[in-house]
């Protein structure tokens, strides 16, 4: 998943960056409004987070244009336990969900993956997929009862394709999905990847249309 | 004599005192100067009657053979007396007298001119160098009974017309004081929280500078509160921001390091941090709960903030400890959805920290407004109920909290116009506590 962070306080969002890159997914994060503006005008995201007081404006303000423009990406507000009038607010206008600061960066993770559940359309955390019965909450596969551990990365990119099942995902969507603005990526990055998902998973797993990209198989 | 205090009253009194006086003061002044008018006018009378008479009368005696003889004078037709006369010569002998002519009320002669006695007034006049010497009498009855019907006719109106005037100050008072007292009401009238100008378009001149100072200064307080209200945000915000950065390293760094020691040390720091922002909280909520404005213009749902408050609060607790119960229809109200959900959560987390550590909390915001948040638990005592909402106060020992959490809910309740009641055991059951109170409610006539 990509995931745009707006939030002006360098150190809260840094911990927030390193946590939700810690949990195998993309975080590009801007410290004002124009900028992610600009982040969204170019990307698309699976999920915003968005504090709503930041040095260029109300995060209410942006939120709203957004919804007003039509765009649907799932986003969630980060607001102060005792403005609960903000919080309204902020789900009138379109907010997904909102997390009360200070949080715990558990619930962080949890939330962002509720958020994207619902979204995909399937709120249920448990997934049954062939042989193998997914955890999504608790980020747990078993294989025929037999638990099997993935990396952080791995498991965001094989949570891309069960949130697509049977759409065809391009290399570069793929990376997109895993990795911020700058980041160095390898040439074969998603290769390798795919490749340790279908040893521990089984080789049906991952599909490869040669030249297209990949898809979800069945194992 | 103290004047009353109501302007009205000033006015109608005065006003009404004042136009009696002089109205009673220029009667009198009229009567007065009319009698003596009137005096003249009969004086003029009685001695042109004795001028007229006296030549007439000495033509008469003059003419006359026997000496000394009194001569009355019979009527030439029968009439009442107004003047009577007598003719008298210098030994006081009467000569002639008019037929109703009654001599007792004739005074010894005593030169000319006017004459007054307790029931006549008299005219003397003489001729032939004292020898005839006529009087004329005029009764003062009839005087006195003219003068009368002058006072009665300048008296009797003002009687009537006094009172009527007393009635037209006091209305024309009340129509004039009208506005005052419509300004007067309408500031009355309005709540603690409208802070908008109070319409002052018909107001008379003299008072108009109150009531622009007035406007003046709501609108100030209007301003003031909101620049409070975004004031506390900001600092709240500016409060918050930080420790939420510090708890989120903490726990990054618990969950990046290798290190056991390190990872327990990073486990102190969070729960230091968790402790300082419940206090933080607290406090800031306290002081919104006795400074900041707590009833805004517009109205909002309150049960929309009750499911977010108890939304909240069930993210941190086991399932069903909560049971929400909200009416069916919207239940409206000025009451500052911020100062609400202090409110609601300040007594959910109480009844959660107090309360049996299973049972569940039963939260209930009835259609009228009535706000009750009940736990099961033991019976706290009567002494304790009431030294619980005194600030600080905890109702156990091994609490987790600030221990301020009523004292905000009661500091709001009665800067809103309501009580927080405490009953324990709870209404109908022999454990448990329940604590409520009325929220202001802009649903149904209030």
């Amino acid at each position: 998943m990509r995931i745009l962070l707006i939030e002006d306080d360098a150190v809260l969002g840094a911990a927030v960056r390193d946590q939700i890159a810690g949990d195998g997914q993309s975080v590009d994060w801007v410290q004002r409004l124009d900028a992610a503006q600009d982040a969204m005008a170019v990307t698309s995201y699976d999920i915003v987070l968005l504090d709503l007081m930041l040095p260029d404006g109300r995060g209410i303000t942006f939120l709203k244009a957004l919804r007003t423009r039509g765009d649907v990406t799932p986003v969630i507000i980060l607001t102060a336990l005792d403005q609960l009038s903000d919080r309204i607010e902020g789900l009138n206008a379109g907010a997904d969900d909102y997390l009360v600061k200070p949080f715990d960066l558990a619930e962080l993770s949890a939330r962002i993956g509720s958020v994207a559940r619902r979204y995909t359309g399937n709120p249920n955390p448990i997934v049954t997929h062939g042989i193998l019965d997914i955890d999504l909450a608790a980020r747990s596969i078993r294989q025929s009862g037999k638990p099997v551990a993935l990396t952080a990365r791995e498991w965001a990119l094989f949570e891309a394709f069960l949130a697509r099942p049977g759409q065809l995902l391009s290399k570069t969507q793929l990376e997109d999905k895993l990795y911020a603005f700058g980041a160095e990526i390898d040439s074969n990055t998603i290769e390798v990847h795919v490749s340790r998902i279908r040893k521990k998973l089984g080789a049906a797993i991952i599909e490869t249309e040669r030249g297209m990209g990949y898809r979800l198989g069945t194992p | 004599m103290r004047m009353p205090r109501s302007l009205r009253g000033r006015l109608g009194l005065s006003l009404g005192m004042i136009l009696s006086v002089l109205w009673v003061a220029a009667a009198s002044w009229t009567a007065v100067s009319l009698r003596h008018e009137m005096d003249e006018v009969f004086d003029s009378t009685l001695q042109e009657t004795a001028q007229r008479l006296l030549p007439l009368a000495v033509l008469d005696i003059v003419g006359r053979e026997d000496e000394g003889l009194t001569q009355r004078l019979g009527a030439i037709r029968d009439h009442a007396e107004f003047f009577t006369y007598i003719v008298r010569d210098a030994q006081d002998r009467i000569l002639l007298q008019s037929h109703a002519a009654d001599p007792a009320v004739f005074p010894v002669y005593d030169g000319a001119g006017f004459r007054q006695t307790a029931t006549h007034r008299l005219y003397n006049e003489d001729a032939l160098r004292g020898s005839i010497r006529l009087t004329v009498a005029e009764p003062l009855a009839q005087r006195a009974q003219v003068a009368r019907e002058i006072q009665m006719r300048l008296g009797l109106p003002l009687l009537i017309v006094i009172p009527l005037a007393l009635v037209a100050i006091v209305l024309a008072v009340e129509a004039s004081v009208g506005p005052v007292r419509r300004f007067r009401d309408r500031l009355e009238a309005r709540t603690a929280r409208d802070l908008t100008p109070i319409p002052a378009h018909d107001i008379p001149s003299e008072i108009e500078p109150i009531a622009t100072t007035l406007n003046g200064l709501l609108n100030r307080l209007k301003g003031a509160f909101d620049a409070e209200r975004s004031f506390a945000a900001n600092a709240a915000h500016e409060l918050r921001t930080p420790l939420a950065g510090a708890i989120a390293q903490a726990q990054r760094l618990q969950s990046e390091t290798k290190d056991t020691a390190a990872r327990a040390r990073a486990a102190d720091i969070e729960a230091t941090l968790k402790r300082l922002t419940r206090v933080s909280e607290r406090f800031m909520q306290l002081a919104r709960a006795e400074g900041g404005r707590l009833r805004l213009d517009q109205a909002s749902d309150l049960r929309t903030v009750a499911r977010i408050v108890i939304e909240d609060i069930e993210r941190t607790v086991a399932p069903d400890r909560i049971l929400l119960s909200l009416p069916d229809e919207p239940l409206m109200s000025d009451l500052d959805p911020d100062a609400f959900g202090i409110l609601c959560r300040n007594l959910v987390e109480n009844a959660l920290r107090h309360g049996s550590e299973t049972g569940p909390v039963a939260v209930n915001l009835a259609a009228d407004g009535v706000l009750s948040v009940s736990n099961d638990g033991p019976v706290v005592g009567p002494q304790m109920l009431d030294r619980l909402t005194a600030r600080f106060e905890r109702a156990g020992s091994d609490t987790n909290g600030s221990g301020i959490g009523l004292a905000i809910v009661a500091a709001i309740a009665e800067r809103i116009g309501s009580r927080l009641v405490l009953i324990s055991p709870r209404p109908g059951q022999k454990t448990g506590f329940e604590a409520s109170l009325k929220l202001p409610n802009s649903s149904r006539g209030h």
